[in-house]
């Protein structure tokens, strides 16, 4: 047993220092880079201050829209016997998967002239701000969807019941099941704001200036100033700072605790609501899909399909490849750290908050940040090669490998843990023959879902991914400057298709493990 | 873990194929990528390629050149303008190499010393809306822009990126500093409508969102080839000229594999590659060897605007605090 007790130090201490690499290294190395670039910086600070305010209005107008269908239609599909709320949820559920650039994409084709939805105005309105709200709007309202169900699933069902003996079912919701779940919806709202904040790809589409996409023009500007770049971002981090202590105030590891419960609650009836209900829901249901829906038609209504399937088959192994290195790696560090911070530990606490300020802060400074650390001469074999990807990847979605993991283990009686280790168990022995076999439903669920986010990923990896290693993102947001419409369609459905297999595939060994 | 380890370890490190060659461009992907295809068939080198995106084009691999510079992993950069490159020149990143290839490209279009070349070009135009402008009364000069008859009526795409700012800088060379920056001023109060892209200023004309644009020939002829009712006007066909832009290849210094950088360079210099550049993209070719399609037109049948492109280059460096602050950044 004293053999092996350097095991839980050293490794935590080696996945902490993994994430100070990843997340920590980069934002570092651009701040010192600012410092040389203050004194010669030369932004009209008014013009960023409006742009700025602007972004914020934009990303609160974003989180109204997605709260206000989301925390309904999330107590609807908990709590009432909505007709077909299991694949309701799930065609929901799916657009927060895939880059919301693509949904814009789509709406481009529903909106323009000869287009499903097609006419001068909707195709104004859809490049503008407020086709801007709307849009992502609708892409990230299943986050709040997702985060209402699980807040209320995790309240006591004994005060739901209590509550339903002496009241209507509409005061309940107001009275108890929403206060109850409110560390949820903040959630909620923090994350669907942080998403819209710092989205690049569905402003520079809809040609909507924004301060993100205004910091990474400004790396597209001709004097190169990655410093002066990150004097840009630094409101941003401000804003990201803000954003991370409201989370812990509001709930932290708390807001996740009904995480992979599973619940056999009674249904409420809608009654003569049902259906009227039901066509509202499936409306929203609709309005998430449609997209997809005139992608595909604009791509299989061309011939060109195996002009673009062909050349972009690199790329597609490519984001597969590094997708599934990058979920596996995060996972594994993520248990590890979540262990380490459901044990309480301070430096693992600092950890996790790096990690989330990586994931918050905009991808543009994690990205040439990225540049600045690891194009060198020593580590110049990483940042010539789909590595770069991972590392890049790793840092930016290292947060959701930690904290699922930890709201779970945080669910673990002690005393197992304690058993284990009093009978000579070593701590690898530990997470080998308990941990993992105990939470192997929610480590999948982990992989998949950073898996996911790699895949949909654009932002981060723009800015360094390595000549001729592409991900399938990079090579439709690049053709997208002059490429042929079929072409980007059938690309992008490409990318859809990617996605919903590896859902497909995380939820077929989540039934099988059962 | 072992498994990981293993999966760390081959994916991880990349090993010098030896056979490769490494091309930043700026170049549209759609045309670039179709010639690159080609070399590797012609050669049997590997082409491993990094593209810009529209927001940043022509300027986001230049400035990840000269980010990478202290370790370069680039061996050529193939420009969509012949500017660009004097930036990567100024600071030293370039090695010259007089390409045998060079040797039919006019003099305009080139460095003595083998710095540059040009290669398939493309033009600044006017992209007229036939409905909403009537025969005769179409635009004719850049200065039209800024004239009360077109008010509200008229777009051109942000000068901070891609062809537009080559285009400003040109004008800044060739009319002065005082002259240009009125012009500047009297597109804001004229109500031009500043697009994020070339391709946006299509869009917005041949939606009939405007009247006429500032365009770059490959959008023009896109606009034309999909049918729109629209008509390309090469402005001041009288008086100054158009802007001729031909896109422009460097070898860069300490790149990983310089002798397949000459064989790359060698290729798109060719009559081959101009050919397959007139065809997919639009390009004007520069060689008189290459013919010409439908729609395209030879760079020795236009009135080309006179410009020195390394003044042009300069101007553009010192415009920019100006053009940020024209455009609220």
């Amino acid at each position: 047993m004293s053999g092996s007790r350097w095991q839980e130090p050293v490794i935590t201490a080696v996945a902490s220092a993994a994430i100070l690499v990843v997340c920590f290294a980069p934002l570092a190395a651009l701040a010192v880079d600012a410092a040389s670039a203050a004194s010669t910086a030369n932004v009209s600070l008014w013009r960023l201050t409006q742009l700025f305010a602007s972004t914020v209005v934009t990303a609160g107008a974003v989180t109204l829209v997605a709260l206000g269908i989301g925390i309904p239609l999330g107590v609807l599909l908990a709590r009432t016997d909505l007709p077909g709320r299991r694949a309701a949820l799930i065609l929901h559920a799916f657009p927060l998967f895939v880059p919301p650039f693509l949904l814009a994409l789509g709406w481009f084709h529903l909106a323009r002239a000869d287009g499903a939805l097609g006419s001068v105005l909707a195709a104004a309105a859809l490049f503008g701000r407020a086709g801007l709200i709307a849009v992502l709007g609708l892409a990230l309202t299943p986050a709040a969807t997702a985060l209402t169900m699980l807040g209320v699933d995790g309240i006591d069902p004994a005060l739901e019941e209590a509550a339903r003996t002496v009241a209507r079912p509409a005061v309940v919701v107001r009275r108890i099941l929403l206060p109850l779940a409110r560390p949820a919806l903040a959630l909620a709202g923090l994350v669907v704001f942080a998403l819209a904040f710092s989205e690049i790809g569905v402003p520079m589409f809809l040609r909507v200036r924004t301060y993100p996409a205004a910091v990474l023009a400004r790396l597209g500007g001709i004097a190169y100033a990655p410093g002066e770049a990150f004097l840009l971002v630094l409101p941003l981090l401000g804003l990201a700072l803000v954003l991370a202590i409201i989370e812990r105030r509001f709930g932290g590891l708390r807001t996740l605790s009904a995480l992979g419960v599973r619940t056999d609650r009674p249904r409420w009836p809608l009654g003569r609501w049902r259906w009227p209900v039901a066509i509202a829901c499936w409306l929203v249901v609709a309005a998430g899909v449609a997209p997809f829906a005139a992608v595909a038609a604009e791509a299989l209504a061309s011939d060109r399909l195996g002009e673009a399937v062909t050349p972009a088959i690199p790329s597609v192994w490519n984001s597969l490849r590094v997708a599934a290195i990058t979920a596996t790696v995060v996972t594994a560090g993520g248990l590890v750290l979540a262990r380490a911070l459901v044990n309480r530990g301070r430096a693992s606490r600092a950890v996790d908050a790096l990690a989330a300020l990586a994931f918050i802060t905009p991808a543009a400074a994690l990205g040439t940040g990225v540049t600045i650390v690891w194009n060198r001469p020593t580590t110049g074999f990483i940042y010539t090669a789909p590595m770069i990807l991972v590392v890049g990847l790793a840092g930016r979605y290292a947060v959701l490998g930690i904290r699922p993991l930890a709201a779970v283990l945080s669910r673990t009686p002690p005393h197992i843990d304690d058993a284990a280790r009093a009978a000579g168990a070593s701590y690898l022995r530990r997470l080998g023959r308990i941990v993992v076999p105990m939470h192997r439903r929610a480590i999948v669920a982990s992989w998949m879902l950073v898996a996911v986010f790699a895949l949909r990923d654009l932002e981060t990896v723009i800015l360094f991914y390595p000549a001729g290693e592409e991900p399938l993102m990079v090579r439709i947001f690049t053709l997208e400057a002059n490429g042929p419409p079929a072409v980007i369609a059938t690309l992008a459905l490409l990318q859809v298709g990617l996605t919903a297999l590896t859902l497909a595939a995380g939820v077929a060994l989540l039934g099988r493990r059962r | 873990m072992v498994v990981l380890l293993a999966l760390l370890a081959a994916h991880g490190c990349r090993q010098r194929a030896g056979h490769e060659v490494v091309v930043y461009t700026s170049v549209d992907q759609v045309f670039a990528e179709p010639v690159f295809r080609a070399f590797e068939e012609r050669s049997g080198i590997h082409v491993r390629a990094v593209f810009d995106t529209e927001e940043t084009k022509s300027t986001g691999v230049v400035n990840r050149l000269i980010a990478e510079a202290g370790q370069p992993q680039a061996d050529a950069f193939w420009s969509g303008d012949p500017v660009r490159p004097f930036l990567l020149i100024q600071r030293g990143l370039v090695v010259p190499y007089p390409s045998p290839e060079a040797a039919a490209i006019p003099a305009a279009f080139k460095a003595a010393d083998g710095m540059w070349t040009g290669t398939a070009a493309r033009a600044r135009v006017l992209l007229v809306n036939r409905d909403r402008v009537a025969a005769g009364t179409e635009p004719r000069s850049i200065r039209d822009l800024a004239d009360p008859r077109w008010k509200g009526r008229a777009a051109i795409a942000n000068p901070l990126f891609g062809t537009t700012t080559m285009h400003v800088a040109a004008l800044f060379a060739s009319w002065g500093d005082a002259d240009a920056t009125a012009f500047l001023r009297a597109l804001k109060a004229n109500g031009v409508r500043i697009a994020s892209s070339n391709g946006e200023v299509k869009r917005l004309v041949v939606a009939g969102e405007v009247s006429f644009g500032v365009t770059d020939t490959d959008d023009a002829h896109e606009a034309v080839a999909g049918g729109a009712h629209v008509e390309v006007v090469y402005p001041d066909a009288d008086g100054a000229g158009t802007l001729v832009m031909p896109t422009s290849v460097v070898v860069l210094k300490g790149g990983p594999n310089p002798a397949t950088a000459h064989a790359l360079v060698d290729y798109l210099l060719s009559a081959d590659a101009e050919r397959r550049m007139a065809e997919n993209g639009a390009h004007m070719p520069l060689r008189r060897d290459v013919p010409v399609p439908d729609g395209v037109r030879r760079v020795g049948d236009v009135r080309a605007m006179a410009v020195d492109y390394a003044r042009v280059a300069a101007a553009m460096e010192a415009i920019q605090p100006a053009l940020r602050e024209w455009s609220g950044l």
